[in-house]
């Protein structure tokens, strides 16, 4: 009668075992080598958010205007920030930069930093102490703030520095507890909207009335969602009251 | 076997073994890591620790996919067997993956906060009333502790130490964690993924533990071959039994017990070894003894005991031919009792002769 091998791990492997465990050596192999290329090489495009540290570190003066978070509208600028823009401000890590800017809310102020460019979402990295952000002398023009109404906008909600290429990707469900965290840190959040609204797509979110996010909008950031609110024109960045009661989930 | 704890027993199948799961392993990361940025034709590259973590993510559950995948191969195809010996090797090897992976992500979305990032971890979403935004890291870290755990506790001694029963229970602690991996990616990654490759790989996988662990059933289902009679159970007929080989019944509290012909004379023994529960009674006699296909314990399976100087011991059955069948009681003789083995019949026993 004929006897089927019997594999003892610590006796030698019996013939008819050994080609069929060397064909599955090669195939278990191949096989894993083959899912890290297929799984690798199917990771979405993160966006071309980034660091511009090629621009290397930009000094101008402007303006601080608390949205409540702090906006700087550019009266000095350089070769490639101009006079008449307007961005949002973090410091490093995930935190903002309110306990520097809400003592010159309204005032002429020089910031230096590095920029956070998304399309046409802007940020500025402003450096530690004085350095990044203090007062200076001179004129203080009057900022125009225009009501743009009340809209309702499909989009999601992120947190401004992730987004704008802290990280790559710096949104979706995946990045939520991140993007909560520096919510949490200050850092100012945006809403990317589903469609251009009035020529942008990226708002500065708030809560209504000129209040921060509220707690209760943090269960829907990083998720599809449909809202209402009013929009302002702060220079030429558009901030955005959302109600928290309007919020749906958009399936 | 062995009589003393060594942090390895090394031999030549297990340096193969561990040299081919590290030649896989190593391939699907260094692919993942250096190959496919050059393929990705973004505008940016995926940051680097991002990149990183999900190499590590992705490696981490392909591992365990295979790793659930041995067991039932095993048991529908013997010459899976081999995959088995060493799996505990590729399960510490898992856990690594898996740690790895977690410190990535601990390191760089947890990181840069005012709060302590282990802190951060658990505070930072706390959307727990609803599916899509569900903090499902947890998920991750449930599945890291079970991982660590199992990988602590693989070594022999934890097996000694905790008594097979209990260690056997802990380690179905790997369905827990593959469970919960799979939340852990359905409710993180996948919620995101707009390319359905890494869907479909990741269904695959899932979908393969799944079926395979149903195949296995299956079959364990249709070999089990116990009937009652009375207080003896029914285990097969003399001719069907094969010298060298056993035969296994399941008794009706759950039990299986391996009958085994040698030298013409039947023993009944427990079927499941002292080791890792591995199935006695679809190993072999070897040099007289009862040979787990698992990692190789042996018995003598007249009295279910190791031959010295090892001390493991399964219980022993009663065993007679009765009305042309071979039955047991299912009542177990403590482990290591001896029992006098029962001939076959002549006819039988000359039959045996001429097909040896």
């Amino acid at each position: 009668m004929s006897e089927k091998p019997f594999f003892v791990g610590y006796l030698p492997v019996p013939g008819p075992f050994r080609t069929f465990l060397v064909v599955l050596s090669v195939l278990l192999v191949a096989g894993l080598g083959t899912a890290g290329f297929l799984m690798g090489a199917a990771q979405d495009d993160p966006g071309p958010g980034a660091f511009r540290f090629d621009y290397g570190r930009q000094t101008v003066t402007g303006v601080v205007a608390l949205t409540p978070y702090p906006l700087i509208h550019v009266t000095q600028g350089n070769d490639r920030i101009k006079p008449g823009d307007t961005f949002m401000m973090t410091a490093g890590g995930k935190s903002g930069v309110d306990s520097r800017a809400i003592p010159l809310d309204g005032q002429l102020a020089q910031v230096s930093g590095i920029i956070l460019e998304r399309g046409e979402l802007y940020m500025l990295q402003v450096r530690g102490g004085q350095n990044g952000l203090r007062a200076a002398e001179g004129d203080v023009p009057a900022i125009a703030v225009e009501p743009q109404g009340r809209w309702q906008l499909t989009g999601e909600i992120c947190d401004g520095k992730c987004l704008a290429g802290a990280m790559r990707p710096g949104r979706g469900l995946a990045h939520k507890a991140c993007a909560n965290l520096c919510l949490l840190g200050d850092v100012p959040p945006v809403f990317v909207s589903s469609q251009p609204v009035l020529g942008s797509e990226f708002l500065l979110v708030t809560g209504p009335g000129g209040t921060r996010l509220p707690r209760t909008a943090y269960d829907y950031v990083a998720q599809f969602i449909t809202a209402e609110g009013n929009v302002t024109r702060h220079g030429d960045l558009l901030v955005w009251e959302i109600e928290p009661d309007t919020i749906e989930v958009v399936q | 076997m062995s009589v003393k704890y060594t942090p390895v027993q090394w031999n030549r199948n297990k340096w193969l073994y561990d040299g081919v799961m590290l030649a896989g392993v190593g391939a699907f990361l260094w692919i993942f890591l250096y190959v496919t940025p050059e393929v990705l034709s973004h505008e940016r590259a995926v940051n680097p620790q991002i990149h990183n973590a999900r190499a590590f993510g992705a490696c981490a559950f392909v591992m365990l996919t295979v790793i659930l995948c041995i067991g039932p191969a095993a048991r529908l195809d013997p010459r899976f067997l081999p995959l088995l010996y060493n799996r505990r090797h590729f399960g510490v090897m898992t856990a690594f993956v898996a740690l790895t992976h977690a410190s990535y992500i601990l390191n760089w979305y947890f990181n840069f906060s005012s709060s302590d990032k282990y802190v951060a971890l658990l505070y930072a979403n706390s959307s727990f009333g609803q599916v899509a935004g569900f903090p499902f890291e947890l998920f991750g870290i449930f599945a890291l502790v079970c991982l660590l755990i199992l990988a602590t506790t693989s070594h022999d001694f934890w097996l000694k130490f905790l008594t097979p029963p209990v260690w056997k229970r802990l380690h179905y602690l790997i369905y827990a964690a593959y469970f919960s991996v799979v939340a852990h990616v359905s409710l993180g990654i996948l919620q995101d993924q707009r390319n359905q490759v890494f869907t479909i790989i990741f269904i695959s996988g899932a979908a393969a533990v799944i079926v395979l662990h149903l195949a296995a059933w299956w079959a364990e289902r249709g070999r089990s071959i116990a009937a009652k009679d009375g207080a003896w159970v029914e285990v097969a007929r003399p001719s069907e039994m094969t010298e060298g080989r056993a035969r296994i019944a399941r008794l009706t509290n759950g039990d299986r017990v391996a009958v085994f012909l040698m030298e013409g004379k039947l023993s009944a023994i427990s079927n499941a070894c002292a080791h890792q529960n591995g199935p006695l009674g679809e190993g072999r006699i070897i040099d007289c003894l009862v040979t787990c296909p698992w990692h190789g314990f042996q018995y003598d399976v007249r009295t279910g005991r190791s031959p010295a100087p090892f001390t493991e011991m399964v219980p022993t059955y009663r065993i007679r031919i009765h009305n042309g069948m071979i039955e047991v009681h299912p009542d177990a003789n403590p482990p290591g009792t001896p029992v006098t083995p029962v001939p076959l019949p002549a006819a039988q026993r000359s039959k045996e002769g001429a097909l040896a």
